[in-house]
């Protein structure tokens, strides 16, 4: 009963527009005022010290990090690297997009920036060159959420500060199906690109390669520094990225020069309030999830799913539709903070590895970042593109079956996502 | 006047505190190696940096509460809008002024509930335990954040409703598009200036 008014209660808040990390702490409030005796002061001292963990502070690290190279003369670079590797195959500029995509998403951690950054530059090449702009819109959106699924990824270290399962084991976990899902995007560009010839690029010299390569790869190195960091145990997660975040500086500032340096004020001006917004939401959902332990939801939930005699296989199926449809209206990160803490622990009764769950939520979340009806990469690429959502979902449609068809993979094959951090984090 | 000046003070607390709290994360993980070279351990040791990661979340808990408050004026903190998008008119101002106005009410409470706890606590000598600083100077954040927050809620709320515009952030905005173009593109680039078809 207390369940139903929480979530009720929730939903109105949320619906009525205002800030989701706002209409959490209402909840909270409202509730702990009519319906319990649990001191109100409390609420005080959680919203110090939800956030009080080093943990969560890589968060402000990666977004800063990220912005340093979020700039037009990246995505530039990882265009040239990417045409002069794969331009000549079948899809051309197209099945490059994918890869620059990725590459690009990677680095800056922010989908929509990807898909202004690397969109904005391609799609007018790709027009020139006589391919559909559907085409190219649909590569667009859809690679451009690969970001949150190949480490370092923000939304991952969201799940781990909501669940307590390593941030080192879950970015090495996003490797494999995040390079896959790739592959799989990049397939489907080829096969659309094979049967419908479009044009190719001639064959990138040795020497253009070699060029393209050493001028991205100083970009590139951004994800050693942080998986060759953690994995060897030089640094914490946290330490990585405040390692992330200097050495991108001085990628930005002295071998790019893409930023000047009375531009940088801007950049950490921009990632501290970006940062300050999530860090907000995490101390809001920490407060809602506190509640519901304090409730005990979650484990209402676990005992009556098993009482039902679900299985994982029907609980990950009711996991992916609740999720994809939170994707239509929410961003991941708040999607995660407030989903992850209540299916969490029955997921853990059931038996699912604790990794495997958080690389599935986070391939949800990718997908609900570009399916209609109000995925914010449609959005943005709605703006760049000057296509109408209505025409962009029919865009995206081939992709998104693929990613769609990654995430059948993802669920149902959990060695995909948990077989490297086992072999490797031993 | 003063509002700019409030302007001014935040952005720069915000920024400075992003900047400073990467110093010395660095300069701490620098320290740590250092302590392993030879010559160099001798002097790295005497200096403690045990300290480092405390300070580091203090200022990234006080950015928090200060960039949130930012946030609200520059429009950053999203929320579900599918019906908001659906309507027009003298409902969609409601609407919205609800929200705000929630917003600051929220904010406003726990800006008291704050003040309470800072108020109780520096009557005790509770210290954190590294840099052993007096707990209320550090929750302190938490009642000038939050009345900060209000406070820009209900300038947005009477500022929407005398003018009908919100602070708008941009999600996508990405530096240095401006002059890459299609065209420099395919003229840096020979593989695709020479394109076949």
């Amino acid at each position: 009963m207390n369940a139903a008014i929480i979530f009720i209660l929730l939903i109105v808040l949320m619906l009525t527009g205002m800030p989701i990390s706002i209409s959490l702490g209402l909840t909270v409030l409202t509730f702990l005022f009519t319906m319990t005796n649990v001191p109100i002061e409390s609420v005080a001292l959680k919203l110090f010290t939800g956030i009080e963990k080093f943990e969560i502070m890589a968060i402000p690290f990666f977004i800063l990090a990220g912005n340093f190279l979020t700039h037009g003369g990246v995505a530039k670079r990882m265009i040239r690297f990417a045409t002069s590797m794969i331009g000549h195959w079948h899809g051309g500029l197209g099945l490059a997009a994918v890869m620059a995509c990725a590459l690009f998403a990677a680095i800056s951690g922010s989908s929509p920036a990807t898909v202004v950054a690397i969109g904005s530059v391609i799609l007018p090449a790709m027009v020139k060159q006589g391919f559909p702009a559907k085409f190219g819109a649909g590569i667009v959106t859809t690679s451009g959420a690969l970001g949150i699924l190949i480490p370092p990824s923000i939304a991952m270290v969201m799940y781990s500060v909501s669940t307590g399962t390593s941030v080192g084991s879950l970015f090495i976990a996003g490797v494999i199906p995040g390079i896959s899902l790739a592959i799989l995007l990049g397939i489907t560009t080829w096969w659309i690109a094979r049967k419908n010839d479009y044009p190719r690029l001639p064959k990138a010299s040795w020497r253009e390669r070699w060029t393209a390569f050493r001028e991205s790869i100083w970009g590139l190195l951004l994800i050693v520094v942080v998986m060759g960091g953690i994995y060897s145990g030089k640094f914490t997660p946290t330490e990585a990225a405040a390692m992330a975040a200097v050495y991108a500086f001085v990628v930005a500032v002295f071998v790019y020069k893409d930023l000047p340096i009375k531009r940088v004020a801007k950049v950490l001006l921009d990632s501290a309030s970006m940062s300050a917004m999530l860090l907000y939401i995490i101390t809001n959902a920490m407060l809602f999830s506190f509640l519901m332990t304090s409730e005990q939801i979650p484990q209402v939930m676990a005992d009556w799913m098993i009482m039902q005699g679900f299985g994982p296989l029907v609980f990950l199926l009711v996991v992916n539709i609740l999720l994809l449809i939170a994707g239509n209206v929410m961003e991941p990160s708040s999607i995660i903070l407030i989903m992850a803490p209540i299916l969490f622990p029955v997921a853990m009764k059931l038996g699912i590895d604790p990794i495997h769950f958080g690389i599935l939520i986070v391939v949800n979340m990718e997908i609900g970042m570009c399916h209609p009806p109000v995925g914010l990469n449609l959005y943005v690429a709605s703006g760049i593109t000057k296509m109408g959502i209505t025409e962009l979902t029919v865009a995206v449609w081939p992709w998104l079956l693929t990613m769609l068809g990654f995430l059948v993979v993802v669920t149902y094959w959990p060695p995909l996502s948990t077989w490297l951090p086992h072999v490797l984090m031993r | 006047m003063i509002n700019r000046f409030l302007n001014h003070l935040e952005e720069w607390i915000i920024a400075t505190l992003m900047a400073s709290a990467t110093v010395v994360i660095f300069l701490a993980v620098l320290h740590r190696f250092l302590s392993g070279v030879p010559y160099i351990q001798d002097y790295a040791v005497k200096l403690h940096v045990s300290w480092a990661q405390e300070l580091c979340i203090f200022m990234f808990v006080w950015m928090a509460k200060f960039g949130a408050a930012y946030g609200v004026r520059t429009g950053i903190h999203v929320g579900v809008d599918v019906i908001l998008r659906k309507l027009t008119g003298k409902s969609k101002t409601a609407l919205v002024l609800f929200g705000l106005l929630a917003g600051a009410t929220f904010t406003g409470i726990v800006g008291t509930l704050g003040s309470n706890f800072v108020w109780e606590m520096s009557h005790t000598d509770q210290t954190s335990s590294d840099l052993e600083l007096p707990m209320w100077i550090a929750y302190l954040c938490l009642p000038l954040g939050s009345f900060l927050m209000s406070f820009r809620f209900l300038q947005v709320a009477v500022n929407f409703y005398k003018t009908g515009k919100l602070p708008h952030h941009d999600h996508g905005h990405v530096e240095g598009l401006e002059d890459v173009y299609a065209n420099d593109l395919v003229a840096e680039t020979p593989s695709i200036a020479g394109a076949r078809k």
